[in-house]
């Protein structure tokens, strides 16, 4: 799979990675807060959060794996920087990153647009709620409160990780940093981009 | 006998730890979870140089969310039809109810302290390493995720310099929790594009030093499998087998 791959787009992912694990790490931390309030509910809304990474390395470096790599990379650099949650999270982050990358692969990561970027954040919010039905027992509660659960979890992947994933990498672009990798070569419509 | 976690194999301990939060998301009586729990408090007790303070700190969180399942469960719990055992403010909780919901929150704080087992007697160095020789990790993936873990630091320095060169500007202002949220696209976007130039310099360095990628069979710094993780496993092996045919017997 990263035959294809430069170095340079592999460092970038894994920074990217670093970053993420941070932004992940204090959102766990704001929820950790919410949830002892509200319960596992508390974490739904902003669920689309922690998909973010898969969908912007996607969108910059588009090939196979761009999604699923970086997100478990992030999860390990959380694990890296102590965080409790551990071992727990590598796993999670394997999962959320193949949700992303399975909506990629249906499109044989050919198009890359607002629509499938929304696809790549539900993806990945359907994987991250049956991996978390399975492993926090949801199973337990009522099924009219995990519809809602679910509902919230697929709603926060689209918008907060598919618009949002978006608009930073698309902002990102705009300063310029971004030559030399596929979004600036599709922008500027080169073939093979 | 204290530095037996710490000795492990950072892979094994990795998967033993994972298999046994695997095998736990079976089980939905509360005994299994508070056996295992327990255990794994008594195992960092005997077995590893824990600090304490910083244990409890980092365990309050779960332990506040795990009150969040019991309460959760408890209210949208699945309907049953066990006996109401007592009602409060027109909600009835059942026998299997009340279980279900003191086996989730066991559940979070054996999740929990597992975790931050691994975390706190893990180096992540060598976690890396480990994962590459053992559990055969590209080294081209590994060597930049130990790349980036380096810029870690320098990433905070920059975060913290960013956020004091817009307030000393005026761009941002931080008076509601909810400003701080909506500035984080400021801080976050100076914050990416300084790590796509980084990772473009360091991944120009590492390919000048003739850093390929190309898999190796010899270590600078060797992680080896030892007779203490084959130990350790038949010590976890016996506590998870423990814990689950506990948990089955006592709740009958």
């Amino acid at each position: 799979m990263l035959k294809s791959w430069k170095l340079k787009e592999i460092v970038l992912m894994s920074l990217f990675g670093v970053v993420f694990g941070i932004v992940y790490l204090l959102a766990i931390h704001l929820g950790n807060i919410w949830a002892a309030a509200i319960g596992p509910i508390a974490y739904e809304w902003m669920f689309g959060i922690w998909f973010i990474v898969s969908i912007i390395s996607m969108h910059i470096i588009r090939k196979p794996g761009a999604a699923v790599l970086p997100e478990t990379l992030a999860a390990i650099i959380e694990v890296m920087l102590g965080n409790a949650a551990g071992p727990r999270l590598i796993l999670s982050g394997v999962i959320q990153g193949l949700g992303a990358e399975a909506a990629f692969a249906l499109t044989g990561y050919k198009r890359f647009n607002l629509a499938i970027f929304m696809l790549a954040g539900a993806g990945s919010a359907v994987f991250s709620f049956v991996y978390g039905y399975f492993m926090s027992g949801y199973a337990a509660l009522d099924p009219s409160f995990v519809a809602l659960m679910f509902t919230l979890r697929v709603l926060s992947g689209m918008i907060i990780a598919g618009i949002g994933g978006k608009y930073l990498a698309d902002s990102l672009l705009a300063t310029g940093s971004l030559r030399g990798y596929a979004i600036a070569r599709a922008k500027n419509g080169d073939v093979g981009a | 006998m204290q530095h037996l976690l710490h000795d492990m194999n950072p892979s094994v301990k990795f998967v033993l730890v994972t298999g046994s939060m695997l095998t736990l998301a079976f089980f939905f009586n509360p005994w299994t979870p508070a056996i295992f729990w327990l255990a794994i408090v008594f195992m960092q007790i005997f077995l590893s140089r824990m600090d304490w303070k910083l244990w409890c700190l980092m365990m309050l969180p779960f332990t506040l969310g795990s009150f969040g399942y019991l309460w959760t469960t408890l209210v949208f719990g699945a309907h049953d039809n066990s006996e109401v055992i007592w009602t409060v403010a027109g909600i009835s909780v059942t026998e299997e109810q009340w279980q279900h919901a003191l086996s989730l929150s066991f559940r979070v704080m054996a999740l929990s302290t597992l975790s931050l087992m691994f975390a706190m007697t893990t180096d992540p160095v060598k976690f890396v390493m480990s994962l590459m020789q053992q559990l055969k990790l590209s080294p081209k993936l590994a060597y930049s995720v130990m790349v980036s873990y380096r810029f870690l630091p320098v990433l905070i320095d920059e975060f913290i310099q960013i956020q004091q060169a817009q307030r000393l500007r005026g761009v941002i202002v931080e008076k509601h929790w909810w400003q701080r949220l909506s500035n984080m696209r400021r801080l976050l976007l100076p914050m990416l594009a300084g790590a796509v130039r980084k990772a473009e310099r360091a991944a120009f360095a590492m390919e000048a030093r003739g850093f390929t990628g190309a898999p190796r069979t010899e270590f600078f710094h060797p992680v080896t499998v030892t007779r203490t993780d084959i130990l350790m496993a038949v010590l976890f092996f016996m506590v998870l087998v423990g814990s689950c045919a506990g948990g089955i017997l006592l709740s009958r």
